[in-house]
Order: structure tokens, then sequence, then C-alpha cells
């Protein structure tokens, strides 16, 4: 096939001859010889007497005459000789002494010859290279001197060597030649011929594992030595260390393989220990409001996937316990509750504002923590959504007490609070308000206190009830909060009938009834908390003919309308006369009461006075209507039994008992009645007088009802079966809801729609929802279709 | 309530009071399919099964068939008033009410069944028997003993009388029945109401003697779920006392 000579030409014509058209093997041999030599200058760095184009030109001529074989196998046998002969033995004798310099001088001296080389053969690269498809002159270069240096046995040990105990040193905080070995880094990255392979095999991996060795060893040390915190800020500079070393010296992409490694020794591995360190874990920042330490924290475990999640599930473990903490403290004035049951004074209501209240702060707590330590991270946020809801609603009290707490705060109070203050509390109330389940219960305890504050007047303002009326809306929607708008409707349209009532006696000539300046609310039934089954009372004679008065007025103009007295929410303002220590004698009341279509009053009015020598004291009395009613029976009589007293007034039993507490047994700067004997509970014999000694400072004396705030255990009792029986009903609505708009439907799809629905208000039990199913299914608004039980229809 | 007690020892007995419901507009169509049959007096004779009925209906109201000639009804068919056979029989003649029979249900049953006298019927009863074993007939006619047993003026079951009639529709097939009877009487349960009845029934076919493929999503009364729950207390129970 190399016939390159073909027979001597016959015509004698002038031909140009094909240069070299036939080379001898003499010739060639010269040409070589003289490329070899050069390349051995070259590589002796002899190199600036050569002429770069002559030695091209043979290349050239050689590669042009199909020896590209010979130049390429030859070049290879010089190139290794020099480097086995030459470049080892010099590496070889520095291994000991000044190796990596040698090293990388060797490099750098073998990177220009071979420049210098690829030149001169560049046309075989082009041509010969390309066909036979072999690597190019510069990578044959790198590959022999990879294979006859570096990687010459006892070499490529020491070259890994020396460059992990340079790095080991470093680590240790020695100074080392950094340049030294960025240029040994790099050398092994090009050593790859574009593969990192080299670079990974003979160094890259054994760093790695060393690393993870060194650092092994570290966290341990660290972990015994250190608390969490001064870990943390160890492990950031570790980190930031690497770092650097990848950045400054080693190859580019080391960079997140060796942090990945610190990760995991220092941080993956001791997750939970380093979290849960007692005396300095998780638990111990929170406790000691290391806000830095946790945002440190914080910072570090978020490189890593579950880090967070371990930190935040600490931090759930912790907050779970204090909030059940809070919670179950609250449980155990399990006596307090007793006491209430019994009708004795009860702390619930300082119990409930300080319940939030701990609630409240515990939440700006974390609020404090999430937004400083943990970078709002959504996370954490779901977290302390989730156990704020889990525990809050530990507690069946909690709708109550969150109620009475806003009750507190929206009170005319001595508090003396700013409107904006005002706002502020409740807007983190309405925080905890989201995380109630049962937002019926706490819909039903709003309505009476709300109730209470607008009756008896109390409310600090009517722009503050409608703000909190207005959050409540835009949480819940207008339904939820409909019928509190209904009652501000009732207040003022009673002060107009007020208006047009006395309009009324002005034109009959009077300014009041028997006595008694009467303010009637009424009220429409639904809207308040009042009760069906109205208590009896036997209002005395005074403000019921005022009432009546009222009454025929009002009538006359709604005909067809029923008013009810509601006698438990009224109040009185009465004028009494003690008479002084010096014997005893009567006192009088005065005043009149009502109660709302149902409706409640307060009036003041005048006094009686029986005998007595000396000047009485005056006072006013602010009292309930029942208070009002006992009260008033002192007027004609001096002593009378408990007894006496309940068939006269004709009060129910727990009510009585109530009043009387707080007229007889409340503080003594506001018991205006006596009781004998002096025993804590009131039997039906005792006796009860007026307490003629009654002294107080103030003109004005309001009676504190006892247990007024916070239910007790039976009217407890009560709510919760009034509750129940609603969401009976609201359950049932809500299927019907579903099945009338979807006709037809799988049960548990049924029970999910329902449990969404109402999810707003409270959560139903499954076993509930089934129950009104059935309910239904038996009074025909459902039924289940023949072919699959599960499936229900609705029967229009 | 004696008489509902009463009435619980054999269901078909007493119920001395308490009239029958005559319903007229069920008659014409009655009337109508028994004028078809007419066509085959070889094989059935109406007539003869009218008076045959009259031997058992009652002096006041000849239209009616009461709780003693019922009972004359059964020794003469030699069936006791609480065998199941009973129940398909009324089931046949679409009766409304217990113990009672009107003119047109016996026609229109006996028609069906062509059976006019006390001889045929009793060689018919095997064939009655074997209608029970078709599961698609039992359920209609464990369906259909609902109305047939309850109050007309109720909407459910008095609990003792459901008993007594599950004893007779379920006791044999079905191995948790004794388990079933203990717990309805320790349960606060008064009546059952048409869904549970139904779904009892549904229950003894597709869940299995141990439960173990009970769903408690499986949309059953909760009645029934108590009764699981029930099992798995008194199992428990069991289980500590060996």
């Amino acid at each position: 096939m190399m016939k390159g000579n073909g027979p001597p030409k016959r015509e004698g014509k002038m031909r140009i001859r094909a240069f070299p058209a036939n080379m001898d093997e003499k010739y060639v041999d010269t040409i070589w010889t003289l490329l070899k030599n050069a390349i051995q200058e070259i590589q002796k760095k002899n190199n600036s007497g050569l002429s770069f184009e002559e030695l091209y030109r043979n290349a050239y001529t050689m590669v042009l005459h199909k020896r590209g074989e010979r130049l390429y196998t030859g070049l290879k046998e010089v190139v290794t000789s020099h480097l086995e002969n030459k470049v080892r033995q010099d590496v070889l004798q520095a291994l000991n002494n000044n190796f990596l310099s040698t090293l990388n001088s060797s490099w750098s001296d073998h990177q220009t010859s071979m420049v210098m080389i690829r030149d001169i053969l560049m046309y075989m690269d082009r041509v010969y290279v390309q066909q036979n498809d072999v690597d190019n002159v510069y990578n044959l270069g790198l590959s022999i001197f990879r294979d006859q240096v570096v990687r010459y046995n006892v070499i490529g040990d020491c070259l890994r060597t020396t460059l992990l105990e340079l790095v080991a040193r470093e680590r240790r905080g020695e100074v080392v030649n950094r340049i030294a070995i960025r240029n040994a880094c790099s050398m092994l990255m090009i050593l790859g011929i574009d593969s990192r392979s080299v670079y990974e095999e003979d160094f890259e991996r054994p760093f790695l594992q060393q690393s993870a060795e060194f650092y092994r060893l570290e966290s341990q040390k660290f972990l015994a030595e250190n608390s969490a915190s001064v870990y943390i800020k160890k492990v950031e500079a570790r980190i930031q260390e690497e770092v650097d070393r990848a950045q400054h010296y080693l190859d580019q992409s080391t960079e997140p393989r060796i942090v990945d490694v610190v990760e995991t020794e220092l941080i993956k591995k001791h997750m939970k220990t380093i979290v849960e360190m007692e005396n300095s874990g998780v638990v111990h920042m929170l406790i000691n409001q290391k806000t830095d330490d946790l945002a440190c924290m914080y910072k570090l475990f978020s490189r890593l996937r579950d880090g967070l999640k371990t930190i935040s599930e600490c931090v759930s473990k912790y907050l779970r316990e204090q909030g059940k903490g809070l919670v179950q403290e609250e449980e155990d004035s399990k006596q307090n509750e007793a006491a209430a049951a019994t009708g004795l004074p009860c702390s619930g209501g300082t119990n409930a504002i300080s319940f939030v209240q701990k609630l409240l702060d515990l939440k700006d707590r974390f609020d404090h923590f999430l937004k400083n330590s943990f970078g709002n991270d959504r996370i954490f946020k779901q977290v302390i959504a989730a156990d704020f809801e889990y525990f809050l609603n530990l507690n069946p009290k909690s709708p109550e007490y969150l109620s009475l707490f806003i009750d507190d705060k929206l009170k005319k109070g001595v508090r003396g609070m700013s409107e904006q203050e005002i706002e502020s509390v409740l807007d983190k109330a309405m925080v905890m308000f989201r995380f109630l389940q049962e937002k019926d219960v706490f819909e039903r305890y709003y309505k009476q206190h709300l109730a209470k504050r607008l009756l008896l007047n109390k409310s600090v303002s009517d722009d503050c009830e409608k703000n909190m009326i207005s959050k409540l809306k835009t949480e819940c929607g207008c339904q939820f909060t409909s019928k509190l708008e209904g009652m501000f409707k009732d207040m003022t349209i009673s002060n107009t009938y007020m208006e047009e009532m006395k309009e009324h006696l002005m034109n009959k000539g009077q300014t009041c009834v028997s006595g008694v300046d009467l303010n009637v609310r009424v009220l429409t039934t639904g809207f308040w908390p009042t009760q069906t089954v109205v208590p009896k009372c036997n209002i005395p004679t005074a403000p019921r003919e005022a009432f009546e008065e009222f009454r025929r007025f009002y009538l006359g103009k709604h005909s067809g309308r029923q008013l009810t007295l509601q006698a438990q929410l009224g109040s009185a303002d009465l004028n009494a006369f003690f008479y002084g220590s010096m014997r005893p004698s009567g006192k009088a009341d005065d005043g009149a009461s009502g109660g709302g279509i149902e409706m409640a009053s307060t009036s003041s009015g005048t006094f009686s006075v029986v005998g007595g020598s000396k000047q009485p004291r005056k006072h006013i009395i602010q009292v309930s209507t029942y208070q009002m009613c006992v009260l008033m029976l002192f007027n004609n009589q001096d002593r009378l039994t408990y007894e006496e007293i309940a068939s006269e007034t004709d009060i129910p039993e727990r009510d009585l008992i109530r009043a009387l507490q707080s007229l007889a047994m409340g503080k003594s700067s506001q018991r205006v009645l006596l009781k004998h004997p002096k025993t804590k509970e009131i039997e039906p014999s005792n006796i009860f007088c007026v307490n003629d000694n009654f002294y107080s400072k103030l003109h004005r004396v309001k009676i504190q009802t006892v247990a007024s705030r916070g239910e007790t255990e039976p009217e407890r009792k009560e709510t919760r079966t009034k509750v129940d029986e609603d969401r009976k009903h609201e359950i049932e609505a809500a299927i019907v809801r579903v099945m009338k708009a979807r006709k037809r439907m799988q049960h548990n799809s049924l029970v999910a729609e329902v449990t969404q629905q109402l999810k707003a208000r409270f959560l139903p039990h499954p076993m509930v929802i089934k129950k009104r199913i059935e309910g239904l299914i038996e009074r025909e608004y459902l039924a289940r279709t023949p072919e699959d039980r599960k499936i229900y229809t609705y029967v229009a | 309530m004696p008489r509902g007690k009463k009435r619980v020892s054999s269901f078909v007995q007493s119920r001395l009071s308490s009239p029958p419901p005559p319903k007229k507009g069920r008659s014409t169509t009655v009337s109508r399919r028994a004028s078809r049959n007419e066509c085959a007096p070889e094989v059935f004779n109406q007539k003869a099964c009218l008076k045959w009925f009259q031997e058992y209906s009652q002096n006041d109201d000849p239209n009616i068939m009461g709780p003693d000639g019922v009972e004359k009804f059964c020794s003469d068919i030699k069936v006791k008033p609480e065998d199941i056979v009973m129940l398909v029989l009324a089931w046949k003649m679409k009766a409304k009410q217990m113990a009672y029979f009107t003119q047109e249900e016996w026609l229109q049953g006996m028609t069906e069944m062509s059976c006019d006298s006390i001889e045929k019927l009793r060689y018919k009863l095997d064939s009655l028997r074997n209608l029970l074993k078709d599961s698609a007939t039992f359920k209609s006619i464990y369906r259909y003993s609902f109305d047939f047993t309850k109050d007309k003026d109720q909407r459910s079951l008095e609990i003792e009388t459901a008993k007594s009639m599950l004893r007779v529709l379920l006791a044999d097939q079905w191995n948790l029945f004794p388990q079933f009877m203990k717990f309805l009487d320790e349960s606060k349960y008064k009546v059952i109401n048409k869904d549970q009845w139904a779904n009892i029934l549904e229950f003894t076919r597709y869940v299995r003697d141990d439960l173990s493929n009970y769903d408690y999503d499986g949309a059953w009364p909760v009645l029934l779920d108590e009764f699981v729950e029930w099992l798995g207390k008194d199992n428990s129970m069991n289980q500590s006392e060996v």
C-alpha cells in the first residue's frame, strides 16, 4: 500500500517532480535524527539555536510521506525516555527534600517543552493524529508525564501524603506554601485531560477521606468540650475555612464536596446531640433567650436537609411542654372551680385573664424567636401555630377564657389603657382566637360577656366594641357576628325609646313613675343570651309600676309584641341610709329595676327612713335587680331568714344565694347586710339583717357580684349542652346543604365536606356527623342507595 | 307495655286490640290479579279459598282474620306461630300488619301460591321455606318484616320486638348473633330504626365473624360501630379473665 514510487515515466516531457516524490529510508532516518535531537535540545532548554521553520518542515515531510507513525512513536520514545531518565530521577532524588517544588518545576518545564514540541509537530497533530485518532502531541506528553512521573510508584504516594500533610498542618494552624499546593492541584487537574479523574483519584478522594476522619475526631472532641453555641461557632468557622481552602488552592469543584464532608461529620451526625444538648442545646437557648445563638444554629442547620426539621421538632417539644404547663396550671385550680360551684367567690376571672395573658406572652416569646432567630421560616411558623392550636384546645375552657380576657380589656376599668394599646391586645387575642377549634363556644360566651358590658354600661367605648366585632367578622364572616351587631342596634333603639318615654311622661306632667327613674333596654329575642324560661322574681311595687308604665307605652307603639322582664340582667341604684352604731335601726332602700321583648333596666330611686336620732349616713348603693328585691324587703322588716327572703322574692335559689353572698359576705366595705350565724355557707334558717354600722369612704358603693366572672361548673355544663344541641342543628344543616348540592355522595366524602364546612366554627367528630346522617335518613331527608350502602342520595 | 311484651313471646300471636288497617286503595289491584287467575279453575278455586278464609275471619268483621284466627290457621297447617315460614307466608300475602290478614291479602297471596285448601298449603310449605335460601328474596323478606312488625304509627321498632324478630330471622345464620343480643341488652337503645334494621343484615353478610374486614369508615350505623367496639372490649375482658 505504500507504493509511492511508480514505474519511471516514459515521456521526456518536463514534469514537476512531486517534491520528495520518493523518500528512501535513509533520508527519513536523517530527518528523524534531526528532529529527535531538536526535541532533546528543547527538553534541555537549549532551544535558542533551533530553526523552527526547518523543524516544522521536516516533521511535515515525514507526515506527508506516510512516516507519521514513525514520527509519533519516535516522539513517544524520546519523551518517555527523557521523563524516565531525567525528570523522574530528579524528582526521586528530591523525595525527601523539596519534593513539591521539584515536582512543580519539572512539571512547568515539561509543559513548556511540550508546547514547543507541539508547535514543531503541528502538522502531525493536524493530520496523523486526527486520521488515526490518537492523543495529540500535548496530551501525549501529559499522559506520559502522568504515568512515568506523577504516578510512578513512590512518587504518587509521596505527592498524596505531602499534600494531605500540608492541609493537615494548615488545619492545625501552621502556615504552609499554598501556591505549591495550588500548582500541584492544578497539575493533577490538567493531567486528567478533560476529566477530573486524576485529581479525584490521586488527591481529592483521599483528601475527603482524611478530612472526614479528621472532623470525626474533632467533632467528638468539640462535643465533649464545648456547649452547643460554642460548637456551632466552631463549626461555622471550620466550614468557612474549608471554603477558603477550596477557593484558594484546591480545585474549585472540591468546595461543595469538602463542605459536605464537614457538614456531615460535624452537624448531620450529631444533629440530635447538638440540638438536645443539656444546658446548652435548643431548649437552653429558648429558656435563656439566646436569640443570636439560635439564629446561628438556624443558619448552620438550614444547610442540611433535615436540619431545620430537627430544630423545629425540639422547639415544638419545648413549646408544647410550656403550653401544656400553662393550660394545666389552670386545671390545677380545680379547687377554685369547686368553690365557684358551691357559690363561693372564685378567682376564675383573674385566672382566665392571666391564663390568656400567659399564652400571649408565650406567643410573643416565640414570635420573637421566629422573627429574630429563624428568619420567619415557614417551617417554624407552622410548627408554632400547630403547637398553639394543640395545647390551646386541650383545655375546654379556652374559648370562655379568651372571651373573658377580651371582656376584661373592653370593660371600663382602672387600667387606663389607650385605644391603641387595647387595639394591639385585641389583635393578639385574635391570633389566639384563630387557634381555637371551638369557635362556636367562644361566640356563645362572647355574646354573654358583650351583653353584660352593654347592659351594665361597662364598655370602654362603642368604637372598641365595634372594632372587635369587625375583627371577628373578617375572621369568620358576617354570619358569626350578625347577632352581635343586632345587640348594638337594640341598644340604639332602646335609647330612642327612653327619650320618647320621657317625652310621653312630660306630656302627662310627670318626670318619673313612683319615684323611679327607669331605664329600659328592649332586647330582641335571639340576639341576646337571654333565657327562654324567665326566672321568676317578685319586683317591688315602685319599680314594678314604673315598668308597667313602660310596658303600656311600648305596647301602645308596637301592638302584638311581647315584653318579658329579664330580671337577671338588670341593675339598680338605691339611696340608702345607715343609722350609725348608736342603736340598731332600719335602713331603707328604694329604687327600681327592670329587665328586657326582653328588657333590662337600671334605675335609681328614693328611700324611706325608719326612725333614728343621729344624722344618718347616706350612700348610693349599686346593686343587681335581684339584690334590689332583697334589700327592699328590709324597708318593712328588720330581720328575715333566708327562707323568708326566698319566698318573698321568688328568686331562683342559685341567683339568690349569689346575691346574698355579695351583700352579706363580700368585702367589709360592701357588706350592707349581716348574716347570723357567720358561717361560710348559707343555710335556709340563717337570719339576715341590715348592717347599721356599715361604713364606706365612698358615697357611691358598688356591690361587686361574686363569681360573676367565669362560669361555675354547673353553668358550664349547661352551656356545653346548649352548644352540643346547637351543633346538632349546624351539622344537619351542613349535611343537607351539601347533599342538596351534590344529590349523591359517598359517606366519607360527605363527612369530609361537612367537616370542612364547619371547620370555621368547630371540629365535629366523625361519629357525631354519622349520627346526624342517620337521623336524617330516619326522617327521610337522605337515603342509602340500594346498590351501595355507603352512598347517600338526597331525598327531595 | 304488657301488650308489647306478650307479642314478643310469639310474634304472630297476641295483638288483642288495635284494629287492622283495611287499605282500600290496594284492593283494586288485588282483585284484578285475582280475576286473571280465575281462568284456571282446576288449579285454583277462588270460592274454596274464600270459604277457607271465612273459617278464621272475625265475627264482627268478616273481611279480617284476627289473632285468634291466625292461631287457628297455624294449628291447622301444623306450623308454630313463631316459625319463620309464617313470615314468608305473610310476605307472600303482602300482609300489612302482624297477626292480621285481610281478605284481599289472603286472596292475593293464596292465588299467587295456588292454594285453596289446608293440604295444598301444607304441601307448599317446603317450597316457601326454600325461598329463604335465595339471598335476594331473604333480603326482601327481611326488610319487609320491619314494616310488618312495627306499630303503624311509629317510625321504629321497639327493641324487644326487634330482638325477637332478629332471632327468627338471623339466629341460625349469624355466628355473632348471641353477642349481638347481649350487646343490645347492655346498650341503652330502646328502638331500632329502619336504617339500622336494614344494615344489620348487611353487616351479617359482609363483615366476617372475626371482624377482620370491618371498616370504621364503612358508613355503618353508629349502633353497629358500637357493637364492634363492644365486641373488642368483651374479647379483651374474656382474655384477661383467661
